[in-house]
């Protein structure tokens, strides 16, 4: 009787856990241009996010593009990614901007919008839902 | 005078919107602050530097700001910028207070020239930008200098290591300050006079400005070190238009020392510098500062508590202890509207230690003082 339960509940442990990392991770993919062969960890690209590298290992000049706020990917990247709030990245980048230090990360409005932009310019790194990416983009970290 | 100005417009859009001139930012921030004093005969200073002061009646003027930045690539890693600053206590009249020009001469090397802050302490270059800080205000009794920008030359180096990314910045500068605010406050407060007559302006010269910086950033932490020395020198003028150099001010150098910065342990953020000022002069003055400061982060809210102590003493002098002192208590809340806007509110507490009473060194008095802010970026 109670050996009986035993495989119900190793049924259940695995679908919920199978539930449970679709929804909390591999849900979203860094992108970069099909030609970009630059080593990328999610130390690299946090700093290429924070300002504080702006080369790829392949010595191309590095161009972060931001999610727009409104999409789910911009606080499921800073959450995961870069280990932070909103608030905590705007007042970050508040004290870079306003000093002069570096220039905030452009902000695109659409995943078509960085899928395209990020497909044309070499240097481009952004991030979008995995179910967006597309052939013209190279996948470099999904979170 | 109406179309000359309606034509500089449609001119500055054109030459903005025209695709040959390479991008052009904007980008801002602001502070609507208002505050009080709880009794009637108590004063704080929140601004020293443009003697922002909160009496027992409420006022929006003492610290609310906005600020403009303009900045343009004008040549391949050439970049200029602009702020435009708009303050209360000047009647909101806009000034453009920094300009300056960034070269990204090399991968590591970083050249600036132009008007800038004077990277005094850790929150001396963005203090204007109350989005960026916890607080209400850098505490007001630490950044008390008659001097925070100067016309001059930085030069950045920045390297990584595996675990922290740092910036050198050495920096050269002057600073003439023609109707200096603060100057000219305490001697009008001080009835002060040049040849029996009242002073009616004060120039303050700060030469010669050169020091660096040292920035060390780590996963929890971010350090700052600080050391810059400068020449001084104060000019009186009185109300007949007669001039002379104040000798009690002038013909000596400083130095500046300080160590600062900010750690995360689980929740918290310990906020800290320390600060020692020194003076060459014949009785050897010296200005030991501090802060320490923790903030609670949870969700949106930022409780916090500050204490921040100045002090004064004239290490070559018989007595040596007995002259400025004050210590600023304080304890408040920040509450994010938006990823772009928060609401705080703050409780200070100033107790004025200075020797001899008002009418010596303890002239900024106690108080205690509530103010209310709403900060943004755009």
């Amino acid at each position: 009787m109670w050996n009986n339960k035993k495989p119900v509940k190793t049924f259940l442990l695995i679908i919920s856990t199978t539930i449970f990392s679709n929804l909390s991770f591999a849900d979203m993919s860094v992108i970069v241009h099909p030609d970009n062969t630059s080593t990328f960890n999610p130390e690299i690209i946090k700093k290429i996010f924070l300002g504080k590298k702006d080369k790829f290992t392949n010595g191309q000049v590095a161009i972060p593009m931001n999610a727009a706020e409104s999409l789910p990917s911009f606080d499921a990247f800073n959450d995961k990614m870069i280990g932070k709030s909103r608030t905590q990245i705007n007042a970050y980048w508040a004290r870079l901007v306003f000093t002069g230090k570096a220039d905030m990360p452009k902000v695109l409005p659409s995943d078509s919008d960085i899928i395209s932009t990020v497909s044309v310019n070499q240097g481009a790194i952004s991030y979008v839902d995995s179910s967006s990416v597309t052939d013209k983009v190279k996948v470099v970290a999904n979170f | 005078m109406k179309n000359l100005t309606t034509l500089s417009i449609v001119s500055l859009v054109a030459l903005i919107s025209t695709p040959t001139i390479a991008e052009v930012k904007f980008s801002g921030f602001g502070s609507i602050v208002a505050g009080q004093t709880l009794e009637d005969d108590e004063k704080l200073t929140a601004d020293f530097y443009d003697v922002g002061q909160y009496e027992n009646t409420t006022t929006f003027k003492a610290e609310s700001v906005l600020g403009l930045q303009v900045s343009a690539d004008i040549a391949p890693d050439l970049k200029a910028t602009g702020q435009l600053l708009a303050k209360g206590t000047d009647e909101f009249k806009p000034e453009l207070d920094w300009y300056y020009l960034t070269y990204n001469a090399s991968d590591n090397w970083t050249l600036m020239a132009g008007r800038r802050n004077i990277p005094m302490y850790y929150y001396s270059e963005f203090s204007e930008v109350g989005y960026a800080y916890p607080w209400i205000r850098p505490p007001s009794n630490l950044y008390w200098w008659q001097v925070t920008q100067f016309d001059g030359f930085h030069a950045t180096y920045d390297f990584s290591t595996d675990d922290f990314t740092n910036t050198v910045t050495a920096f050269y500068g002057n600073e003439y300050s023609t109707d200096n605010k603060e100057m000219l406050y305490y001697a009008e407060i001080g009835n002060r006079t040049l040849n029996g007559a009242a002073i009616t302006q004060v120039n303050e010269q700060w030469t010669d400005i050169a020091g660096f910086n040292v920035n060390i950033i780590g996963e929890s932490f971010d350090l700052r070190m600080v050391y810059f020395r400068n020449d001084r020198k104060r000019i009186d003028t009185n109300v007949n238009g007669e001039t002379a150099i104040r000798a009690s001010a002038s013909g000596f150098s400083q130095q500046f020392i300080g160590i600062g910065g900010n750690v995360n342990v689980s929740d918290f953020t310990i906020i800290f510098d320390a600060n020692y000022v020194a003076y060459d002069d014949d009785v050897g003055t010296v200005f030991p500062t501090y802060l320490i400061s923790a903030v609670y982060n949870i969700d949106q809210f930022q409780p916090y508590v500050s204490y921040s102590k100045a002090d004064h003493w004239q290490t070559k002098s018989d007595n040596e202890d007995d002259y400025e002192e004050h210590y600023m208590a304080s304890a408040g809340l920040r509450y994010n509207l938006s990823s772009k806007a928060s609401a705080k509110i703050q409780f200070d507490h100033f107790e004025d230690e200075g020797a001899g009473g008002p009418e010596a060194w303890a002239y900024h008095g106690n108080s205690q003082t509530v103010s209310a802010a709403v900060d943004f970026i755009f």
